[in-house]
């Protein structure tokens, strides 16, 4: 088991000795005891550093979030960034440092286990407790959950309350770290593609009919790309910031901009907007779910993901974030690398 | 006017209103929309509140304004597109939402009338229902001016007291649905009222959730334009647009010209939902962006409902529906953060 409070006085030294500029981890929400990201600065606040099953965030966002804040500060803090990291965060981590994004001195890991447990679906808890409030929710023995709800502690099987993500996960523990809590518990899920293999089986309409009503429901509220710690383009194609317009340009050349995508939630932009960013994520995606879970209208975002993920697989052996001294995986070229779909 | 409509007749006075569309509340995966619906035999009683507010009603994400085109020869020709003339009755709206297309008024209709709001506001039935049990956890419309048994910005308001609803018919667009169907109606007893009241009263009790002083924070946010709780609160803000697309009061928008051909040129001009938490909203064309962080935006944010607005219209522009702060992907409560401002008085 994670002692939290191993974690707590690691960052606490590292805010005192000012090794650190911060740490960001999980700290208690304001609502029913739901985890909430934190960037704690003072050595005294890291006593309210949390670990349990609703740490759901990937805090990997928060390390390419500072790194952009540091780039408009005339008189960056060099000091590396302590993060609280997942399995899946770390691997995140992993892809960043792969992309030269972040150098490795930028970060120190605070790695925490998921063992044999992960952390939970929202939706399943408030289905099981039929809209009753959780007031703690944390781990318990086996990977199960314990749930107290109205002080009546419930305990919940994994397999009921575990986000989806964490039930396929192979990577319950980090890969890259500076500082390790829990144990390293080598976990083999069943079915990790059994989702995607449901939906392939499915005849070509069926499917487009699947997806259709899938993207019909996107508001565009882009929580799911905000949210991702692989988007961190400076200028995204769907809300082009720099429009580079300065005084003299004139109408016309404002007008040649390219537009990509219309604003509007249509159908057919919908779909631009999310395909683009499931082809973006092919080879960097680490299946962190978090798209998923933030998406306010429940749309089986991950499943995209989740399918470019499985061919990267298939068709060259490669997982994302695993290993950041590997060559990315659209950036290279192998003699061995099929070519069977060219005729 | 009172009434008393059994619940088994519901649906037989849903089956008179034919020349209308008829919206309800309708089950999508795990969350409740508004959804047309061709019949409707009762309100669902694990209904809680819609995911998107009933302003997509009368504020659509997606409205065309016009059609344009350049005709070589006959110059540009426009073509002013309106809202399909169709009458709409929203069944099962909660009071919050409610509130929300009324305060929209404030901005759409009072002070300058759109044509496109107007006409769809003056097209939509609001047939509402009361909060007995609350919704959600997060509901604190009654520190907001709401309450559980609001009935601003509808038409009809039905209690559900059993194996009945009361029915309080508000305007002249609530007789006429009633009329319609006058024959399902029955007059209320004294102990209908009772049974109405009680239950009014015993909501109001159940709420744990409220900004203590709701009317008094525009004189305390006036002096917090550079508070350093925005930059606490904000450092882990996605920056996405969850709260305010799904807030029934947020109205911000962006015009667009969607190109059907580029030469000749044709296309439609369109309203589209914007929100003040994305980086292009207040992006001059300079380059100059005065809300450039995400600080800067969740402040914009607490501070046009809770100041700004006073400011112009006299009343808070939030209706207190919790959406924010359920659905907020990493816990931003809005609640919270005025509860705590109280103390950064003086």
């Amino acid at each position: 088991m994670v002692k939290i409070s191993d974690v707590r006085q690691e960052a606490k030294r590292l805010l005192e000795k000012g090794k650190v500029r911060g740490v960001v981890g999980y700290v208690p929400g304001t609502r029913g005891g739901w985890a909430i990201p934190y960037l704690i600065q003072e050595a005294e606040r890291a006593e309210q550093l949390v670990w349990d099953p609703t740490c759901v965030h990937n805090l990997a966002l928060f390390v390419v979030e500072e790194k952009k804040e540091q780039a408009k500060q005339k008189e960056p803090d060099k000091r590396p960034l302590a993060v609280m990291v997942k399995g899946c965060d770390s691997r995140a981590i992993n892809v960043l440092l792969q992309e030269k994004f972040i150098n490795r001195e930028e970060v120190v890991l605070l790695g925490v286990s998921c063992e044999n447990s992960g952390v939970v679906d929202r939706r399943k808890i408030t289905h099981l407790l039929h809209g009753q409030q959780a007031g703690e929710i944390r781990f318990g023995d086996n990977g199960n959950i314990v749930v107290v709800v109205n002080s009546e502690r419930r305990i919940f099987d994994p397999q009921e309350v575990l986000a989806d993500r964490c039930l396929e996960c192979q990577y319950n523990f980090p890969v890259v770290f500076d500082y390790f809590y829990g144990e390293k518990i080598k976990k083999t899920p069943p079915a990790p593609y059994a989702q995607v293999e449901k939906l392939e089986s499915f005849s070509l309409e069926k499917r487009r009919q699947f997806w259709e009503e899938e993207m019909a429901r996107c508001l565009r509220c882009y929580a799911c790309r905000s949210v991702c710690p692989m988007c961190y383009c400076a200028e995204c194609v769907v809300d082009p910031i720099s429009f580079a317009v300065e005084p003299t340009t004139t109408a016309e050349e404002k007008a040649k901009k390219i537009k990509w995508i219309e604003k509007s939630p249509l159908l057919s932009e919908n779909f631009v907007y999310h395909l683009v960013r499931a082809i973006h994520l092919a080879g960097r995606c680490v299946d962190c779910g978090e798209c998923e879970r933030v998406c306010p209208e429940g749309i089986s975002i991950r499943l995209l993901n989740k399918k470019l993920e499985r061919e990267a697989l298939r068709l060259f052996n490669y997982v994302a974030g695993t290993d950041s001294q590997a060559p990315s995986l659209l950036s290279t070229f192998q003699e061995t690398d099929p070519e069977d779909f060219i005729w | 006017m009172e009434k008393i409509l059994k619940k088994s007749d519901l649906g037989k006075w849903v089956g008179k209103l034919s020349a209308f569309d008829c919206y309800a509340p309708t089950k999508e995966n795990d969350h409740w929309e508004f959804n047309q619906v061709t019949y409707l035999d009762s309100l669902p009683e694990d209904y809680t509140q819609v995911n998107v507010p009933l302003k997509k009603v009368v504020l659509p994400n997606r409205e065309v304004l016009f059609n344009f085109e350049d005709n070589r020869n006959g110059g540009p020709h426009i073509q002013e597109v309106l809202p399909e003339e169709k009458e709409v009755v929203v069944f099962g709206v909660r009071g919050c939402d409610a509130r929300g297309v009324a305060l929209l008024s404030k901005i759409f209709s009072e002070s300058s009338p759109d044509i496109y709001f107007e006409r769809r506001k003056n097209q939509l039935y609001v047939v509402g229902l009361s909060c007995y049990p609350l919704p959600g956890d997060n509901c604190f419309c009654l520190s907001v001016g709401g309450g559980p048994f609001s009935t601003q910005g509808m038409d009809i308001l039905l209690s559900d007291i059993g194996r009945k609803y009361f029915v309080e018919v508000l305007t002249p667009k609530g007789e006429k649905l009633v009329e319609l169907g006058w024959e399902f109606f029955a007059e209320p007893n004294d102990q209908d009222r009772q049974d109405r009241l009680r239950r009014e009263k015993k909501a109001q009790e159940m709420f744990n959730l409220e900004i203590h002083e709701a009317e008094k924070k525009a004189g305390v946010l006036h002096h917090l334009f550079e508070d350093k709780i925005w930059k606490t609160e904000s450092f882990r803000c996605l920056k996405c647009g969850i709260c305010t697309y799904l807030c029934p009061t947020c109205h911000c928008f962006d015009i667009a010209d969607e190109l059907a051909s580029p030469v000749p040129l044709q296309g439609k001009r369109v309203r589209v939902w914007d929100t003040c938490q994305f980086p292009d909203f207040t992006m001059h064309s300079s380059g100059h962006n005065p809300r450039p962080d995400k600080s800067s935006r969740l402040r914009q944010r607490i501070m046009h409902k809770f100041l700004y607005f006073v400011e112009t219209y006299g009343e808070i522009m939030c209706t207190g529906c919790g959406r924010c702060v359920s659905k907020c992907p990493v816990g931003i409560d809005i609640v919270n953060i005025l509860n705590r401002v109280e103390s950064h008085e003086g």
